[in-house]
């Protein structure tokens, strides 16, 4: 049982650590998107990343589990965030009234669905795994 | 008496079964489905509503104190769905007697919910999707509410599971894209926050005029909370969920909404939103708002029709209800351009009898079965399962419920307008049943007529 919730400790905080990433890297891009409007578009659905990302990844890292149950849940409620945010980036991003320049945009778009992707497949996948109810 | 893990769930989604242990689920997924309830463009329309009346900070506090009043309600009619496990429809059998519950069944959930206003937001869901892209023939009225439709009735179909995870994908962002759209507004019209305190029409509605507004907003869904509160992992969680996310988020929805109209003047937001180039942010917003709220209407519709109508299973109602109300939005609205008001007015009209459904199950939840017959523990004043007793009519149960709902319709008129018709009409209802019940169970009269035993099924 231990080396089944040390490997999956690990498992689930590469997926938190992964959409941190992916979240500093839209808010570092956020200066960049050529228009104040696409700044704090960045900065309100980055920093929901950050933090649903940075203060659930602590706990996964530390948390004292029977079984990897317990380790599940709270990884798979800060990847629902995540992944909801990255559906944000792919409906804003190329949206006219934010003004952010193609290029910008375009890397936004593609961070959005590899969120969204990413996201859906370790919670599907967790789920299915683990036994835990998808909407957790 | 069978026990209730022996029995096996016919109906699907225990549509005549208490939830087992096994499916209970966390607070945070109650409050996620709640919100998925809430995520709807006619929450952000209510808001403008609002903003014809008041300023914007009235309008503030006027959503507030409504949205307390539903928040109060709402947590007590989930209450007694998270301790007993029991669906709404299976509750009223106490209150309103076995036939009266399934007449209640249909009045509040079966015919309003099933059938009436799915078809009208499928139909507004295609109206706001062919305004947003009036040149695609995809997005005209009756293409979109076709395919609305059937998107809606997908999630309904697989069950709570369904509406579960579309309200996680859906909720977080759904009010980031909200919060994003008042800004956007703001931004667009010029409006500095400073100065958006400041908007509003010239003169104000009365402070009560605006409470009675927002309570009758959501008055019905308050009646049928414990079709979802009965999956809580706690007996309060129902209760919790329901408040946060109405005195919370509701406020804060119709703030939006209010603010949007008065800063662009057009009542239509997500229109608006949309031309001034939010375009697949406003998509977004209608098809998933429309989805997460009337997939639940459906759900709960079929819910009630399973404990009427126990010839069909759940998901078979659901694809009898969704397909007969994207008809009407589809065809009879959007394709023949025919007016959807009957249904509007019938639905209206029924909805007047769902508030004093819910006050007639407090009255006897909370005084009748607690203070009266000296049932103290909330969990052994309702029981089900094969073998259990019910009245086929509970008389008082039923009076109430007529009576208060008359009187509730009859407040809605210019000519007896009186206080607060959805409240009005829990008072009269929950204050009429005790008033006839605790007398006539004291005098040894019996309230209850025929008997009606449950059978294998749950039915």
């Amino acid at each position: 049982m231990e080396a089944e919730v040390a490997k999956f400790r690990k498992e689930a905080q590469v997926s938190l650590l992964t959409m941190l990433i992916l979240g500093l890297i839209t808010l570092i891009l956020a200066p960049l998107t050529g228009h104040y409007r696409g700044f704090y578009l960045c900065l309100s659905l980055g920093l929901i990343i950050v933090i649903a990302s940075g203060v659930y990844l602590p706990i996964v890292r530390v948390k004292k589990v029977q079984n990897v149950k317990e380790l599940a849940v709270p990884t798979m409620q800060s990847l629902w965030v995540s992944t909801s945010m990255g559906v944000g980036y792919v409906v804003t991003s190329l949206a006219t009234y934010f003004k952010i320049v193609l290029p910008i945009a375009a890397v936004l778009f593609i961070i959005g669905w590899v969120m969204l992707l990413l996201g859906l497949y370790k919670l599907i996948s967790i789920s299915k795994r683990v036994g835990v109810p998808l909407a957790v | 008496m069978a026990s209730e893990k022996e029995v096996k769930d016919v109906y699907g989604d225990y549509s005549t079964l208490t939830v087992p242990p096994a499916e209970l689920k966390s607070t945070l997924n109650l409050f996620m489905v709640y919100m998925g309830v809430l995520a709807v463009i006619a929450a952000i329309f209510a808001g403008s509503g609002l903003a014809t009346m008041y300023d914007v900070g009235t309008m503030l506090t006027v959503a507030f104190v409504g949205n307390v009043v539903l928040g109060v309600f709402g947590a007590l009619t989930a209450y007694p769905g998270g301790v007993t496990r029991a669906n709404t429809y299976m509750l009223l059998r106490y209150p309103l007697g076995r036939v009266g519950a399934m007449i209640g069944g249909l009045i509040i959930a079966g015919i309003s919910c099933g059938l009436l206003w799915f078809a009208v937001e499928t139909w507004l869901f295609g109206l706001t999707t062919s305004l947003i892209f009036p040149d695609y023939w995809i997005m005209s009225i009756a293409a979109a509410s076709i395919w609305g439709g059937l998107l809606m009735m997908t999630t309904a179909y697989i069950g709570y599971k369904g509406i579960g995870v579309l309200s996680y994908v859906t909720v977080p962002f759904w009010y980031v894209l909200c919060v994003i759209g008042l800004f956007s507004a703001l931004d667009h019209t010029g409006i500095s926050f400073t100065a958006m305190w400041a908007l509003g029409p010239e003169k104000k509605a009365p402070f009560g005029v605006g409470i009675t507004y927002v309570v009758g907003l959501y008055a019905a869904g308050c009646v049928i909370t414990s079709d979802v509160s009965r999956y809580g992992v706690k007996r309060w969680s129902g209760s919790l969920a329901w408040a946060i996310h109405v005195i919370l988020f509701m406020t804060i929805l119709l703030f939006i909404g209010g603010v949007m109209t008065l800063a662009t003047g057009s009542p239509n937001v997500i229109v608006a939103m949309a031309s001034i180039g939010l375009g697949a942010g406003a998509l977004l917003l209608a098809i998933l708002g429309q989805w997460t709220t009337n997939d639940n209407n459906l759900w709960s519709g079929s819910l009630s029709f399973v404990n009427v109508f126990p010839v069909f299973k759940r998901r078979t109602w659901v694809l009898i209800l969704g397909v007969i109300g994207t008809i009407i939005a589809g065809v009879w609205a959007g394709l023949y351009g025919m007016s959807l008001d009957p249904f509007i007015t019938f639905g209206v009209l029924l909805g007047c009898f769902v508030p004093p459904v819910g006050g007639v199950l407090v009255a006897d939840f909370y005084i009748f079965r607690r203070y009266v017959l000296g049932i103290r523990d909330p969990a052994q004043r309702y029981k089900f399962g094969p073998g259990t007793k019910y009245g086929v009519i509970n008389v008082p149960g039923l009076i109430g419920l007529i009576v208060g709902g008359i009187v509730g319709w009859l407040t809605t008129l210019p000519q007896y307008s009186y206080g607060i018709p959805a409240l009005n009409a829990i008072f009269v209802s929950a204050i009429l049943y005790l008033l006839l019940i605790v007398p006539m169970h004291k005098a040894g009269v019996k309230y209850e007529v025929g008997t009606w035993m449950e059978r294998e099924t749950g039915f």
